[in-house]
């Protein structure tokens, strides 16, 4: 039963920083219909940002998250506002946008190893290695502190798109952005809005990531796998349809551990992610709208 | 002479057999050392790559960012065998090819329902499937100590030799495949799926040939590199990296015509090997940048740049030109299941 | 002609024309050129670096006294180094190069088990003699290859060296009889053969011990916490872990973050390692037992290890750690096989060294290539454990020994 408690303790604490990683790659495609390849790019950026801050200025990396977020949306905006918006939108742009953000994704990734070295980093402060207790188990205190943190910017999100203009914005236009336009919304900037915020969040999870585990310039592959496979579970824009799907995604890969050999529980996340895809095929995108 | 079928561009084929003839001398007439035929042996090998990814990629408009797996597997299949058999190699090759195919046919058939990002991001999800799994098998693939071929003198120049046929044949099947009635079919179907199905196209038979096609091309591609570098090791054969050459050599060289993933694989494995001695980790920024700039400006490709530059002298007609923007238009117009131009549901 | 197959002549021509600059004229003899690739970017760019401070403190020296005798000509030796980036692919194109188109003399062996085994069938292609100190893969050297030689004992000895001390450990009755096992190992060669020598020593032992857990994990992996769980759930007495560097780091942090504490706790060939202090905090690395192919305190009792670390303190500044010795020794076997044969001819080198007994700072004091085991090198490994004052004795063998070991764990049980 001890054994029990833990794994699912773990699963949730992971589930967190799943949904704050997933639910950007969401809300690109759910408003721009762009697959966001350079996912794993930022989730990157965003882990070396942290840990420049910590090795240069001896910032906490939980203290650094407005800088990370701030640095991450800048640069968002920036690649939608630079790269992306010239493709057609609409199914023909789809493809090209991908393969766009995956060429981002390569000059990223190989910027990091010209300037920072392809050595494995980690940001460590003195609560590193402390444990908390709770559950008559000992908890990492990082992972607590990213799991109240991914909770924190989901709430605030879900508030965000459901309480503001913007927000609702932002959801009218992933409905309809020919309506919207004609209703005053100016669309385009909604796109470098939601782009920035969705790279912002992507950011976020990379900051967020490293301070539990190491990280090189390849890191945030395996995140922006993982991310497809919550936004295809979850269906785009619900923060609570989000969250479940990481939950789910969380629960199999802490669990696959009884089953199979510690190796292959990477695979898990891969062949979930086909078997949604090919069972499910289109039928979550397109019919969920944000809220 | 009726022995052609009635596709075939006499001029072309000439054309085709002229080249072969001249690579096959070349060697020796250039006088090669052993370090540069190596280098053109491993170049026609990622052309006939390429070239056999731009079937999937280009003319079906479904881009794959998982065809590592099918090299892979091919690659291991061979290798298994002439470790286990005394088979003259290009057996195994065929073997390899074939059980790649199958492989291919057994992921692709459901997936290549999906359309567009769709099915590229369930690649990349199945290229690492495999490459987990296939480095867990250690009794196929040695699991990743790799496995080691026998070492058998000489054979790596000969091998110069069939690159060159395998590239020859593949360029005559990427010709038969665009001009034939299947090629055309497959352009009905990168266009407009549904008005493909309407007019009596199956689309899942076509796209289950082209499948097999690729799988198997790629797979006896696997098959050559394992021969050639006479060690494979799943990381290396299975890898993302792998599988990312592929997109990289056909996107960037341009992926409409037939000669753009040959540009694109030589001009690939040229700048790799000029790069590797002095700045080793920039050649994948720089395809990133190149990727990039492509999918901005020219679609086509490199390709399509010059023969943006032949039509300014001109040496190219236009309506040749207009023909190829038709066909090459990275992706099609893949339908986006739910949703229309504007993002309606 | 349509303009498809205008320029498919075309690039054929070009084609042809491109790769006649491809391939180098060969220089005048004058010096000898050794050839080596290293990881020096990619994962295993930290050691690659390392390694290359070895080789080139070798060559220095070398050249500081004239050379290499070859025959009645004294010749000085230069190292052409590449950057293998840590990738198979690349290792062997690069090979391919240094023999085919740049035309060295030697080639001296690279870094990492993975790489070196990818690396040396294009050597054995090419008939290439290559001398490395970065395989320990056993897997390496049961090719039947005749041109490679390794100086890195196999990894089954590391596991079977460490076990050794810790039988006596539980002969003295330190530890309990029988004496329960997780293992854990990377999925690398590396990670099999340490699984193997442990393995196999507990068959041997007849119920001395049992392995419980038997896990492998994927190298640079992010999260060993279910890992980790279930050793905990398994309540074992050894804990035997096979890792690089970077997981090494992560998983002991996890590890202790987790709670745990076994009486016996090792990474493998890691746990002395200052940057492990560094990430980790000392008090998290005592007692880690680890058992390496060579260690600076030899220098107390083996000369020419004291030579070398006098000379590399001298240079650099710090003290050299294993990888830095087994570069320099690598080359060091090269320049006197070359001396001894008193030519440059590939096949008459080899020879000298199937045969060489050459006194070294390995342990045990003597370098050979026995021909039964595929030219690998068998020198003993030193077993070390970090003490809670920041040393990391040498514990095992005896006659290298300079401290004594603890077990079991002192830290367990508060």
């Amino acid at each position: 039963m001890q054994r029990f408690t833990e794994l699912v303790v773990a699963a949730v604490l992971l589930a967190g920083l799943y949904a704050t990683m997933a639910y950007g790659l969401g809300l690109i495609y759910g408003v721009l219909r762009v697959v966001n390849l350079n996912h794993g790019g930022i989730i990157m950026a965003g882990a070396y940002v942290g840990w420049l801050l910590h090795e240069k200025f001896g910032i906490d990396p939980y203290l650094s998250i407005p800088a990370v977020v701030a640095v991450s949306f800048v640069l968002g905006i920036a690649i939608y506002r630079g790269l992306v918006r010239h493709l057609p939108r609409g199914p023909a742009g789809a493809v090209q946008s991908l393969l766009l953000l995956f060429g981002v994704w390569l000059v990223l990734r190989n910027a990091a190893y010209l300037l920072f070295t392809g050595n494995d980093q980690t940001i460590r402060t003195e609560y590193s290695t402390r444990s908390v207790a709770a559950f008559g188990l000992a908890l990492s205190v990082n992972r607590v502190a990213v799991f109240g943190i991914a909770v924190l910017t989901l709430v605030v999100l879900h508030l965000f798109l459901t309480r503001t203009f913007t927000g609702k914005a932002i959801r009218a236009v992933a409905q309809n952005a020919d309506s919207c336009t004609l209703v005053g919304v100016d669309v385009e900037r909604i796109y470098s809005l939601t782009f920035g915020i969705g790279t912002a969040l992507a950011g976020l999870a990379g900051l967020l990531g490293a301070s539990l585990f190491s990280f090189n310039p390849s890191y945030g592959s395996g995140d922006l796998l993982k991310s497809f496979v919550i936004v295809v579970l979850g269906g785009l824009g619900s923060v609570m349809g989000t969250a479940a799907a990481a939950l789910i995604l969380a629960l199999v890969e802490v669990f696959a551990i009884l089953a199979l050999p510690s190796y292959l529980t990477g695979a898990v996340g891969f062949v979930l992610l086909v078997l949604v895809l090919v069972l499910r095929p289109g039928g979550l995108f397109g019919h969920r709208v944000l809220g | 002479m009726k022995l052609l079928p009635h596709w075939v561009s006499r001029p072309a084929l000439a054309a085709l057999v002229a080249a072969l003839a001249i690579g096959a001398v070349l060697p020796k007439v250039l006088g090669w050392s052993v370090y540069s035929q190596n280098q053109v042996t491993e170049t026609l090998l990622f052309v006939a790559a390429a070239l056999a990814w731009n079937w999937m990629g280009g003319y079906l408009g479904q881009v794959s960012f998982g065809h590592s797996a099918m090299f892979g597997l091919g690659g291991f299949i061979s290798a298994r065998l002439l470790l286990a058999l005394h088979l003259p190699f290009w057996i195994a090759w065929i073997v390899g090819g074939l059980v790649a195919a199958g492989y291919a046919l057994v992921w692709g058939h459901p997936t290549l329902r999906l359309r567009g990002p769709y099915f590229s991001i369930a690649t990349i999800g199945v290229g690492e499937a495999t490459r987990l799994v296939m480095t867990y098998w250690e009794d196929l693939t040695g699991g990743s100590s790799g496995l080691s071929l026998p070492i058998t003198p000489g054979l790596k120049s000969e091998l110069y030799w069939w690159a060159l046929a395998l590239m020859g044949a593949v360029i005559a099947g990427s010709y038969a495949l665009r001009k034939s009635t299947l090629g055309l079919g497959l352009l009905a179907i990168k266009s407009d799926v549904d008005a493909a199905a309407d007019v009596g196209i199956s689309p899942t038979l076509m796209q289950d040939i082209v499948l097999l096609l690729s799988g198997f091309t790629v797979g006896v591609c696997g098959a050559f590199y394992a021969s050639y570098q006479n060690f494979i090791e799943p990381g290396d054969m299975f890898g993302f990296d792998r599988s990312i050459s592929f997109v990289l050599m056909a996107v960037i060289g341009g992926v409409g015509t037939i000669i753009g993933p040959a540009f694109g694989a030589v001009v690939f494995v040229m700048l790799r090997q000029y790069l590797i001695g002095s700045y080793p980790q920039l050649y994948l920024g720089i395809y990133g940048v190149l990727l990039i700039v492509v999918i901005l400006f020219e679609p086509l490709g490199m390709m399509g740049l010059f023969f943006r530059i032949a039509r300014r002298f001109g040496l190219l007609r236009p309506e040749v030109e207009a023909t190829l923007e038709a066909k090459a238009a990275v992706g099609g117009a893949a339908a986006d299941p739910g949703a229309r131009e504007g993002g309606a549901p | 002609m349509t303009p498809t197959t205008r320029i498919l002549t075309a690039a054929a021509l070009s084609l042809g024309a491109a790769t006649l600059r491809i391939g180098a004229a060969q220089a005048a003899q004058n010096t000898i050129k050794i050839g080596a690739t290293l990881p020096l970017t990619g994962a295993e760019a930290r050691i690659g670096g390392f390694y290359k401070e070895g080789y080139e403190y070798a060559f220095e020296q070398q050249n500081k006294e004239g050379g290499v005798k070859v025959g009645d000509k004294t010749m000085k030796v230069e190292l052409q180094l590449l950057d293998d980036t840590s990738t198979q692919s690349t290792a062997q194109s690069l090979a391919d190069r240094l023999i085919n188109s740049d035309k060295v003399n030697f080639l001296l062996g690279t870094y990492a088990t993975n790489l070196v085994e990818a690396q040396s069938a294009i050597v054995e292609q090419n008939q290439m003699l290559y001398v490395n100190g970065g395989g320990a893969a056993s897997a390496i050297y049961k090719r039947g290859y005749k041109w490679v030689f390794g100086l890195l004992a196999p990894v089954e000895l590391l596991a079977d060296s460490m076990m050794k001390w810790i039988d006596e450990q539980q002969k003295a009755g330190k530890l309990p009889k029988p004496a329960k096992i997780a293992l854990l190992w990377e999925n690398t060669s590396h990670g099999k053969d340490f699984r193997k020598g442990v393995s196999e020593f507990a068959k041997k032992s007849g119920g001395g011990y049992e392995v419980v857990v038997d896990e492998s994990f994927e190298l640079n992996g992010k999260d060993f916490s279910a890992l980790l769980g279930k050793v905990k759930a398994a309540n074992v007495d050894l804990f035997l872990s096979d890792s690089h560097l970077p997981d090494y780091i992560t998983m002991q942090r996890q590890y202790v973050t987790s709670g745990m504490c076994h009486k016996i706790l090792s990474y493998g060939a890691r746990g002395s390692e200052k940057q492990a202090a560094e990430a980790l905090g000392r008090k998290n690395v005592e007692y880690i037992l680890s058992a390496v192919w060579w260690s600076p305190l030899l220098g107390q009792k083996n000369e020419i290890a004291k030579e070398f670390v006098a000379g590399f303190k001298a240079k650099h500044g710090r003290e050299p750690e294993w990888y830095q010795a087994m570069g320099f020794e690598t080359a060091r076997a090269l320049f006197t096989a070359i001396e001894q044969a008193g030519t440059l001819d590939k096949a008459k080198v080899r020879e000298k060294l199937v045969v060489m007994k050459l006194p070294s700072l390995l342990p045990g004091g003597e370098l050979t290539f026995p021909a039964e085991f595929g030219q690998q090198s068998h020198a003993p490994f030193v077993v070390q454990q970090n003490q809670p004052d920041g040393s990391a004795p040498i514990i095992a063998p005896a006659d290298a020994a300079t401290g004594k070991g603890v077990a079991p764990n002192p830290n367990c049980g508060k």
